[in-house]
């Protein structure tokens, strides 16, 4: 019997300009294609080309109208608040610990439960790692600082800073840059040194902070059609699996090997690294949780899985603090 | 046909209706989107929900208001050898590109924008921004304004026919006056200092 | 047969565009209906998947979703508002009294007051009517040669495109993926070398052809010294407030581009009723018009965007892309072909369909070359402004023909564009040789290299403080556990 020929589309939610996250697909195609002979291809189209970026990726997919996607499933948030958790969670997961929660844990088994009531399949395929906490004109002293703050935020993390007394704002893409230039919002947030140089915030909000508590490890997935996915011999399906995991892993490679000379670079150009204080910090974890609480009365689902999620973040967090942070703290700590 | 001219009627008074009340959504968005901008900047207030809502708005003016510009032939045309003909040969080209044209379209849209709604309809979607609006009411608007585009377009159709057939005047022929011959008019009396 | 329409489906698919859109259909459903057809075609073809327009209504929903587009029903309803409001009549007349005595006086009171409007809305039909209203029986009365008349009123009524606030810029900037902030900074400097490159000429036909531009005997005036000064000023006031309005509330912050339209908008219901011309009727008027424009220039939109999914999905756009970076010339053969071909595209589409059909598949090429989205996006409208002033198709002509006098020829108003489009060639080419005269904020797209330096850790020590909780022991076990 011969491999069957078999074209896939997968429209990315990212724009080419985004090239470390886009190139996932691409990587994903590549690599594809080699593994099955060039039988299976998979042609990648930006955000755009198709459909829109956000949340109309994993809705073309939903649709039928591509086969497959590669995107955040926290853009579809407002659909159902579990849809946050495959992506990040403030005060959630980083990349390794998402990673044995999706291989290992039950993460893999139950975001696929959930994903199979959309016609879905998941495959972790990407990963940006702990993200910076965005650009600020004004330097943030106390939690008054964040009364009336006017922040470009999206999704679950807007809804605690919200809590904090924050005005989440939703700018236009290419307004972004100029509205925080010219003090129309107080702040913005993107991803991390790399991707956040090339939009030049640095030029016009000084205070850059870390740690972005709300994606601690923001996990981006290749879905696939279940319908379509089902109809693939199972070599493909290796094939793609293999792909996903490669793309899951060097994505992550790829940011670090490229922020620490952007945040070089950013940090000669004068930018103020800033460390959000533990006041902040607190107060966001505490928002962070009545936000799980209210989302966890009104989604089943989201009260499952989530819980499932901290029950295992706790675990990982109590093991990273032992050998892990002892090792940074002294190598760091080193002069 | 007599009967078809009164249901074309009934169309055009419909697409009248709804056109002529959209319209005031122009206003009303422009006072909005001006309000969120001064409070964001005088108190530090906005939300996400008055910024969705304007482009709530925004998406009901073009989609609510497409049937009733299709009316006053208001979608632009390229006539450069059209223009040349005579009404006849424009009413023939036009009962072609509804056919042909128009009606493939308003179909796609109607029938595939159906099930776009409905899909946020029974998920109950949100916006994924905080604060914002609930999302059916404004993707239901996709199906409803191709509907009503669709059901202007076959008045449009009957209308074409009828004059072909010399029972009504050339429909394409604006009744009235143009906007722009409205507003050089308007401009000519205040120039002369009068009251318009 | 098949083979042949496989391996060509996109220039077949372009080509036939053109026909779709001659036949005299509204180009919307015209676009959308080319789409459609070969989207069909393709299927059958096996080009295609039978699913392809599954996605029409996403992206129908992305255009609905557009904040940037937003800002299309603000300006035309200021523009409208204002129109009526009496501040275009109230400057010409004032401006015209000021200038008038002076040779060729009329004609730059025309260009000043047109450029003037033009910073406050960007409705080109507006100023023309105003203008061709007002001051062509002035200028006719007191001698203009009928030419240089109609084509400066032609000419100055179409910086309201290129001067912001314009919806060229808006919908250039929304088709480019840059902010319409940065394309109104890019575009004020070229918008005023072009007011003054309309002055200079002005002032070489006062020499060279000093009775085509006559002085106004001192007598025509009605007002003198200090009353006309006084006039002046505050006849300026109201212009110069909704210039703050609109582009002064974007610059200092308080509002964004698309709200600053908004702003505007207001400031002239506010403007209008403070001169007790704002009837039910007017609000009535401008509020019909600009829901009727906005709904016309998103179904372009939506036909374009049908019209693309079907030209992406047959590769079209790799199809532009290899024709023109193939270009001999590289970045410098790639602008001229492009402006030549926007140059005579604008002979037959208006801005609108340039914008939505053309724009998206050359901007991606230009991306490629290096080419700077907001400059390239400048040019392009500087190029495309000619398309209201073309003979014999030009809008601002339309316009100026329906308000002139019967006296005044079409081919007389046909004739008085010409050295106007000349100027805005000559434009063109200054935009290619001085890039610099677009120049915008301090806005960054990472296009300036930063020197590479080592990250060193006592930066990152010193930037923040290291106050993580120390845990307790016993405690971290039982949460090894998984008990606590
Ligand atoms: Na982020
Ligand atoms: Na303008």
């Amino acid at each position: 019997q011969t491999a069957p020929t078999i074209k896939w589309r997968l429209t990315s939610g990212f724009p080419k300009s985004l090239d470390t996250i886009y190139g996932g697909a691409e990587v994903l195609a590549k690599r594809v294609k080699e593994l099955t002979g060039g039988k299976f291809q998979i042609q990648v189209f930006a955000a755009g080309e198709l459909v829109p970026g956000g949340p109309a990726a994993l809705d073309a997919v939903q649709a039928g109208t591509v086969e497959c996607c590669h995107t955040c499933s926290y853009y579809s948030f407002g659909k159902e608040p579990t849809f946050a958790i495959g992506s990040a969670l403030p005060f959630g997961m980083d990349c390794r610990q998402a990673n044995a929660w999706f291989y290992y844990g039950n993460g893999q088994k139950l975001m696929d439960e959930f994903f199979s009531n959309y016609g879905l399949q998941s495959f972790p395929g990407g990963n940006t790692g702990t993200q910076m906490g965005g650009w600020y004109r004004k330097e943030l002293t106390s939690l008054d600082d964040i009364k009336g703050l006017k922040f470009r935020v999206a999704g679950i993390a807007g809804k605690v800073w919200a809590k904090l007394g924050a005005v989440p704002q939703q700018i236009p893409g290419g307004d972004i840059y100029p509205s925080l230039e010219k003090g129309t919002i107080d702040a913005a947030e993107w991803v991390g040194p790399y991707d956040d140089e090339k939009l030049g915030f640095y030029k016009v909000a000084k205070n850059y902070y870390y740690p972005g508590w709300w994606e601690p490890g923001l996990v981006i997935h290749f879905f696939v059609a279940k319908k379509e996915w089902d109809k693939l011999p199972a070599e493909y399906k290796a094939a793609f699996e293999a792909a996903a995991f490669e793309a899951n892993v060097t994505m992550m490679a790829e940011y670090d090997h490229k922020n620490p000379a952007a945040l070089s670079r950013l940090l000669s150009s004068g930018v103020k690294l800033r460390r959000f204080s533990n006041e902040i910090m607190q107060a966001a974890q505490k928002a962070s949780q009545e936000v799980y609480a209210e989302e966890s009365a009104k989604s089943p689902a989201f009260k499952k899985i989530s819980e499932d999620y901290f029950k295992y973040a706790k675990v990982q967090n109590a093991w990273f603090s032992i050998a892990e942070a002892s090792m940074a703290q002294f190598l760091h700590g080193a002069k | 046909m007599e009967a078809l001219l009164t249901f074309s009627r009934l169309i055009d008074a419909l697409t009248e209706r709804i056109g002529k009340a959209t319209t005031w959504l122009v206003m009303i968005v422009a006072l909005i989107s001006a309000g969120n901008a001064s409070m964001r900047y005088s108190i530090n207030w906005s939300s996400n929900a008055l910024l969705e809502i304007q482009w709530y708005l925004f998406s009901a003016i073009f989609l609510l208001c497409a049937g009733y510009t299709l009316m006053k032939n208001e979608h632009v045309r390229i006539d450069i050898i059209s223009g040349r003909l005579s009404a006849q040969s424009r009413a023939w080209i036009d009962i072609f590109g509804f056919v042909f044209f128009f009606f493939p379209m308003v179909y796609l849209f109607v029938s595939l924008g159906w099930p776009f709604f409905m899909m946020s309809f029974s998920g109950g979607e949100m916006s994924s921004n905080a604060g914002g609006l609930i999302r059916w009411p404004v993707k239901i608007l996709l199906p409803v304004g191709f509907a009503l585009l669709a059901l202007q377009g076959v008045s449009e159709l009957i209308k074409r026919v009828a004059f072909l057939r010399g029972l009504i005047a050339d429909p394409t022929e604006k009744e009235g006056i143009s906007a722009e011959e409205q507003l050089a008019a308007e401009i000519a009396a205040t120039a002369r200092g009068e009251r318009v | 047969m098949n083979e042949f329409l496989i391996a060509n489906m996109a220039p077949i698919m372009f080509g036939a565009l053109i026909v779709f859109m001659l036949v005299g259909f509204p180009v919307a459903f015209a676009l959308a209906a080319n789409g459609i057809f070969f989207g069909l075609l393709g299927i059958h073809l096996g080009l295609l998947n039978e699913s392809l327009f599954m996605a029409l209504p996403e992206r129908v929903f992305g255009i609905m979703n557009n904040d940037t587009l937003l800002a299309v029903p603000f300006f035309t309803f200021m523009g409208l508002v204002l129109e009526r409001s009496g501040l275009a009549e109230e400057l010409l007349d004032t401006i015209g009294q000021l200038f008038g005595p002076i040779r060729g006086g009329l004609a730059y009171a025309v260009i000043f007051v047109g450029a003037l409007l033009a910073a406050t809305t960007g409705v080109v039909a507006a100023s023309v009517i105003s203008m061709g209203l007002i001051s062509l029986p002035i200028m006719m009365r007191y001698g203009y040669d009928r030419k240089i008349a109609s084509g400066v009123i032609a000419a100055s009524g179409t910086l309201a495109q290129i001067i912001p606030p314009s919806l060229v810029l808006i919908i250039m900037a929304d088709q480019l993926g840059r902010s319409v902030g940065d394309l109104y900074e890019g575009a004020l400097i070229p918008g005023l070398t072009l007011t003054a490159l309309y002055v200079g000429f002005i002032f070489l036909v006062s020499i060279f052809r000093p009775a085509a531009v006559p002085a106004l005997p001192l007598e025509a005036r009605s007002l003198h010294g200090m009353k006309l000064l006084m006039r002046t000023l505050t006849s300026l006031v109201p212009p110069l407030l909704l210039i703050f309005l609109v582009l002064g509330t974007i610059f200092i912050g308080v509002a964004t581009p698309t709200e600053g339209g908004a702003m505007g908008a207001t400031g002239a219901l506010l403007l209008a009723l403070a001169k007790k011309r704002l009837s039910w009727r007017l609000l009535r008027q401008a509020m019909d018009s600009t829901a009727k424009l906005t709904t016309f220039v998103v179904f372009i939109l939506i036909g374009a965007r049908v019209f693309s999914l079907t030209f992406y999905g047959v590769d079209g756009h790799l199809w532009v892309e290899e024709l023109l970076t193939a270009l001999p010339g590289g970045v410098v053969g790639f602008l001229i072909v492009v402006n030549i071909l926007v140059f005579v595209l604008a002979f037959f589409l208006d801005f609108f369909e340039l914008s939505f059909i053309i724009v998206p598949l050359l901007a991606p090429v230009a991306d490629k070359l290096g080419i700077d989205l907001v400059w390239f996006g400048v040019l392009l409208a500087v190029n495309m402004q000619t398309s209201f002033m073309h003979p014999p198709f030009g809008f601002a002509l339309f316009y100026l023909r329906s308000v002139a006098p019967k006296e005044v020829k079409t081919s007389e108003i046909y004739w008085g564009a010409i050295p106007f489009v000349l100027i805005q060639i000559i434009m063109v080419s200054l935009i290619i040789v001085f890039p610099n005269i677009v120049s915008y904020g301090d806005s960054g797209h990472g296009d300036t290299k930063k020197p590479e330096v080592e990250l060193s850790i006592e930066q990152l020590q010193q930037s923040g403080s290291s106050d993580a909780p120390a845990q307790k022991d016993d405690d971290l076990a039982k949460t090894l556990r998984g008990e606590k």
